[in-house]
């Protein structure tokens, strides 16, 4: 693959910067930045603050409620990846977040292992597992198969992973697995506080920073291009389907460490965990934040907490309502999400090293 | 004996009930390309209308009437507003669908509470053959069904009407060219598979009582069936349907139902992984 990838490595963006029709339906909504500022960098970094200085202006009960967004911003990262970068749509991603969850709990409640360096890897492995084995089944084969396929395959797989859940006894049927005993770092508990949320925070960060690397690698540009237009990547020499299956499981297991964490910081586990109102509950985050930025992920996974969070006192009833009908306009409007109001389509796109660059800045200033 | 009769009844009963609610579901998907996620929430509003009757004191038969007829002007309604926006990409018709189906379902929520809420059966008892007696409703959904089925065939086949619709669906710009409203058809198409949902809402919620998440229930069962069945004509989801339908009913009786659930997804989903062009393939009727 190297090899092919230098022999392509100057058409691409090119065409990138030549065919701006095909960058992605229906956008001409997107705001004109002027060439070379860069806001990007500068949402992750106020982003970034924020979350850095949440923990010292909330109050606890509200901190816990921060560490569980933040996991869930982790968890809409790696749909993230999959949708946005990829263009899979996976419908079932919380299968591999919830099967996490279900794995960390058995380790806990029937091994009692619960160290730290024992059940992340563990939760990230499961995911990567059952990931690789849906992903590998649903993406690879001698035909490449429909984005339709793909989506009903997720979904159904999520489904039938909820339906297991509630009616096996060994994990816990409808009830799932209650209490579990805290994660453990030598003699120290992780309960909810504080230091938890700094362990999740750094964790989201390092992650965050592996997936910036990512897609702002080759790799991350061969998958760019599968999303516009697969066909054409495929004509370039790319194995399409490895690529997808590869990020695909790269996103499960992102899923399941954010599966582990949210087992361990909730304390249960319960068969929506692997079903599918979490499995379209990421793709709201996602939708809304604006997909294909990464930061855009983390944004809608707050925004959409938050927000249900603040109205649940008052309007429990009415607040799916709202959802539903916001969802519906975002997608009618603004498909990009709400971070296309700051985030240019240039930037979105993004850049891939020092001569692509120039040759998209030059492509683009043509008049 | 009499127990095989009653399991083979059982399965038929459930088998029709998955068809009915396919119907509309595959001719959507078939015809317009869009995998339709509010099809779910139709069926609960076919339930829904139906209960109403019940409730206001009216004749349980006028709720069921009426349902198809609301739920497909609602399917009318939203096509032209929004679905059409949605035909050149699947993944966002899905989307947007799915945001449609959750502001239906938690209106619906909103309205009934939490309950469940049970609508007795217009044609109540059981019909007795020899020493066994199988419910008489659940016969007449077989039989509903059966015509139905047969309805749509002929409308789709037979009438000028049908006809149009193939056309229009078949090659959008030679219909217009030939002089047929191809926006009109697409509502009009949208809207019968909307009446078909709205009509197995009605006739279903007796058997499993009003509640909001009756319709997700079906939905996924419903694509599985459509994907098994082969998307592109009227007859493949509805066979898709039946093998769906019969199978889940089916497995049960042989092993555990927890097992047989799972096994049913998973089979259907090999099914079309090696054979992506489902049980029938091809465009027509």
């Amino acid at each position: 693959m190297p090899k092919s990838m230098g022999a392509v490595k100057q058409a691409i963006p090119a065409e990138i910067g030549g065919e701006t029709d095909i960058v992605m339906d229906n956008s001409g909504a997107a705001p004109q930045v002027a060439a070379g500022r860069k806001v990007l960098p500068i949402v992750e970094g106020v982003v970034l603050v924020a979350a850095l200085a949440a923990p010292l202006v909330l109050q606890d009960y509200l901190t816990v409620f921060a560490t569980r967004v933040i996991i869930l911003a982790l968890f809409a990262l790696s749909f993230d990846l999959v949708w946005g970068y990829a263009g899979i749509m996976s419908f079932g991603q919380a299968l591999f977040f919830g099967s996490a969850g279900y794995g960390v709990a058995l380790l806990a409640r029937d091994l009692d292992i619960t160290n730290i360096f024992l059940v992340l890897p563990a939760g990230t492995v499961i995911g990567l597992t059952f990931s690789l084995l849906l992903g590998g089944f649903l993406l690879l084969g001698r035909h490449p198969s429909s984005v339709i396929f793909v989506s009903l395959g997720t979904l159904t797989g999520s489904y039938a992973a909820d339906r297991l859940a509630r009616g096996w006894y060994y994990l816990g049927g409808q009830n799932g697995i209650p209490s579990i005993s805290s994660m453990t770092l030598g003699g120290y508990e992780f309960s909810e506080g504080p230091p938890f949320y700094y362990l999740v925070l750094g964790i989201l960060i390092v992650v965050y920073l592996l997936c910036r690397f990512l897609v702002r690698s080759q790799f991350g540009l061969a998958l760019a291009g599968l999303r516009e237009n697969e066909q054409r990547i495929a004509f370039f020499g790319y194995k399409a389907q490895h690529l997808k299956a590869i990020i695909f499981a790269v996103g499960g297991a992102i899923a399941g460490l954010a599966g582990s964490l949210y087992a361990f910081h909730e304390g249960f586990v319960w068969p929506n965990m692997v079903g599918v109102v979490v499995s379209t509950q990421v793709v709201l985050y996602v939708l809304f934040g604006g997909s294909g930025t990464l930061i855009g992920a983390v944004i809608g996974a707050v925004i959409v907490e938050g927000v249900s969070f603040w109205l649940s006192d008052n309007y429990r009833d009415i607040w799916p309502i709202i959802l539903g009908l916001l969802l519906l306009l975002v997608i009618l409007f603004r498909p990009l999400g709400l971070i296309s109001f700051v985030l240019g389509e240039r930037e979105r796109v993004g850049s891939f090293g020092a001569k692509a660059k120039g040759s998209i800045k030059e492509k683009r200033n043509a008049p | 004996m009499a127990n095989a009769f009653v399991a083979a009844f059982e399965i038929l009963s459930f088998g029709a009930i998955i068809v009915l609610i396919v119907l509309g579901l595959g001719i959507i998907a078939s015809m317009m390309g869009i995998f339709n996620f509010a099809q779910g929430e139709f069926v609960l509003l076919g339930a829904y209308i139906t209960y109403l009757a019940y409730a206001k004191g009216l004749p349980i038969w006028t709720g069921m009437v009426a349902a198809p007829f609301l739920v497909g002007a609602l399917g009318f309604v939203l096509e032209a507003l929004i679905i059409r926006r949605f035909y050149a990409a699947p993944i966002v018709a899905m989307l947007g669908t799915y945001a449609l189906g959750l502001i239906i379902r938690e209106s619906v929520r909103g309205l009934i509470g939490g309950f469940y809420l049970t609508v007795p059966e217009p044609i109540g008892g059981s019909i007795d053959i020899g020493t066994m007696h199988i419910s008489a409703w659940r016969f007449t959904i077989i039989v509903i069904t059966l015509l139905v089925m047969v309805g749509c065939y002929l409308l789709l086949s037979r009438t000028n009407f049908g006809l149009r619709m193939r056309a229009t669906l078949e090659n959008p710009s030679l219909a217009r060219a030939s002089g047929i409203s191809t926006p009109l058809m697409y509502g009009a198409t949208f809207a019968f598979g909307s009446a078909l949902a709205g009509l197995a809402g009605a006739l279903i919620v007796p058997v499993f009582s009003l509640y909001a998440d009756l319709g997700i229930r079906f939905l996924i069962q419903g694509f599985v069936a459509v994907m098994v069945g082969g998307v592109g004509s009227f007859i493949g989801p509805v066979a898709g349907a039946g093998v769906i339908g019969t199978l889940s009913a089916a497995l049960p009786w042989v092993m555990a139902p927890v097992v047989a659930d799972v096994l049913v997804f998973v089979l259907a989903i090999a099914f079309i992984k090696f054979r992506p062009q489902g049980l029938i393939a091809g465009k027509g009727v």
